[in-house]
């Protein structure tokens, strides 16, 4: 039987650390701060039954946003935002989209399963090699996240009849953006010490769940959280 | 409700279940794939006690494939074994057991270290690496088994190799305390354990096992055959009885000539059938009533209510407890292959 091999001691002040982390760390900044405008936008416009719960939402991911740009603080490094805007563009026009046409499911999908789903796969993989500072603030954000994700769950499921095909064609044309995602960071992700099929596997499963919650079948589940990965 | 956690022989074996299964969008992939998979639950069955008791039970498949361990991807193994556990807890499944290489590489790696997995803690107590009833199981073999092929365990010598492993040295208590064998010949590598093992039976003989096999009438293998071992059939007893209680199961097609028995061991038969289709895939003879001794542990479990991990860390499997779950096999129509 092979041995596990002892994880490698990460260097973080080296400048390839640094550079890698200037694109990870600008991504995780970027996408608070987009949860945080998706979620409002949403309580303004489409579910304003759920206003007082989606701007607390909101607010949590202003707060996460703040604890990651001290995490690049801390080790010196400027977050690449221009880069972070062009990856989450596609999922963010998707959004865009989906809010001016009032499709709802559609905008559940993408933020609070696909974009939720994504943090928690990413903190979480993270966490284990993170630096002592930023796992400490990290550690505090993916409880969070899960609730994020729940808020999304809880409607789906609630409103799944009528939202189930709108989910179908949402998770095709979006899903296939996360892996295209995961490829293009794969290289500075594992500089970090966090490796592609972990990150992949995490997402699959908190994705799969969350479908699973809201009323697919194993089967369905399968098929879906799988979409477009062969060809990614 | 009980559950299994199981994997596929290897990565062609997974691409053509996941075929027959209809999941085009696994089937053909390559390794990367699979490490990336997640676990899956792909059966929901009742299984039928021969007192009439019904239980239900899912099967997990944990996407693990050995050749993860072929190709260094060690911590995609050992993911694989950590999540399908967490999924099972997640599932509410009261009492799970590991099967194949999963408890090999729990044990392996020391997974009972890391009880966080995302955002469950896992309760090790709902897991069981059945290898009470496995040890239990392949010590029925050898005693059922040794007279239907003119052996008289009275005056053989059984050698048991991968003697200091868990099943193995419970295999070797056993033989000891509740059989009259002559002579019991232990076979492992870590001198230093077998030595321990030797004193605390107070019977047996410590030997290579190039020794060991031409002197053996029945030889339990709960390793599998290490690689590179040219053993000489023509040396070996006849008749001689091979217990392969390894995994997976290779010893038949090294040792097949006249005279050599070769029983697949740690395998049991119900008296019922079972109406899933998991044991298709794994290549049962009789897919409906036979399967690994160790899943049928998590179903006596759930028979008998005992929510606990029986069967858990190295070395602690006693006569008592193979006694126990080996009255409650009897008890819910399970019989120890023979064929």
């Amino acid at each position: 039987m092979p041995t596990l091999e002892a994880s490698p001691v990460m260097d973080f002040q080296s400048e390839t650390y640094k550079d890698a982390y200037s694109r990870i760390n600008a991504i995780v900044i970027e996408g608070e701060f987009e949860a945080n405008d998706n979620y409002k936008s949403l309580a303004e416009h489409l579910m304003s039954d759920h206003k007082d719960e989606l701007i607390k939402l909101a607010k949590m991911e202003n707060r996460h946003m703040k604890g990651f740009q001290a995490c690049g603080k801390n080790l010196s490094v400027t977050p690449d935002m221009p880069f972070a805007k062009d990856f989450f563009s596609q999922l963010h026009g998707n959004f865009q989209t989906a809010l001016a046409e009032g499709n709802v499911v559609t905008c559940l999908l993408i933020q609070s399963l696909i974009i939720e789903t994504f943090a928690i796969a990413a903190y979480n993989i993270y966490i284990p090699v993170a630096d002592d500072f930023a796992r400490k603030i990290t550690e505090g954000v993916v409880k969070d996240e899960y609730l994020h994700l729940n808020f999304g769950e809880e409607w789906l499921k609630a409103n799944f009849e009528t939202a189930k095909a709108e989910l179908e064609e949402a998770n095709r044309a979006n899903l296939p953006l996360v892996w295209k995602m995961l490829n293009e960071v794969e290289k500075d992700a594992a500089v970090l010490g966090m490796e592609k099929d972990a990150l992949v596997e995490d997402f699959m499963i908190t994705y799969g769940e969350a479908l699973a919650n809201i009323g697919f079948t194993s089967r369905e589940v399968m098929k879906l959280s799988a979409q477009g990965l062969a060809s990614a | 409700m009980f559950g299994l956690i199981g994997h596929l022989t290897s990565l062609e074996h997974a691409q053509s279940v996941a075929s027959d299964l209809g999941y085009p969008e696994y089937a053909d992939q390559d390794l990367d794939f699979w490490c990336s998979a997640p676990p899956q639950i792909v059966d929901h069955f009742k299984v039928v006690s021969a007192t009439g008791q019904t239980i239900e039970g899912k099967y997990v498949e944990s996407c693990f494939l050995p050749e993860m361990l072929a190709n260094r991807r060690i911590k995609a193994a050992t993911r694989k074994i950590l999540n399908a556990m967490a999924h099972a807890q997640k599932s509410g499944i009261n009492i799970t057991a590991l099967g194949g290489f999963s408890s090999i590489i729990f044990e392996n790696f020391k997974l009972d270290q890391i009880k966080r997995v995302r955002n469950l803690d896992l309760d090790f107590k709902k897991f069981t690496t059945g290898n009470t009833h496995t040890a239990y199981v392949i010590c029925k073999q050898v005693e059922e088994a040794a007279p239907k092929h003119g052996i008289d365990l009275a005056d053989a010598t059984v050698a048991v190799c991968g003697a200091t492993g868990d099943i193995g040295s419970a295999v070797c208590r056993w033989l000891s305390e509740r059989t009259k064998v002559r002579d019991l010949l232990l076979v492992a590598r870590n001198q230093e354990r077998l030595n321990n093992l030797q004193a605390e039976l107070k019977f047996g003989r410590v030997l290579p096992m190039d020794q060991a096999l031409p002197q053996a009438d029945v030889v339990v293998w709960v390793a599998s055959l290490p690689k590179g071992l040219d053993v000489d059939a023509t040396m070996l007893k006849q008749p001689c009885l091979m217990v392969d209680g390894g995994y997976p199961k290779n010893i038949d097609t090294t040792f097949a000539r006249p005279g050599i028995h070769v029983l697949k061991g740690g395998i049991v038969e119900h008296s019922l059938d079972i109406d899933w289709h998991i044991m298709n895939i794994v290549n049962m003879d009789v897919p409906g009533r036979q399967l690994f001794a160790c899943f049928a542990e998590s179903m006596l479990l759930e028979f008998e209510k005992l929510h606990t991990n029986f069967s858990w860390g190295r070395n602690q499997i006693t006569i008592e407890k193979m006694d126990l779950i080996g009255e409650a096999s009897v008890r819910h129509g399970f019989r120890p292959l023979l064929t």
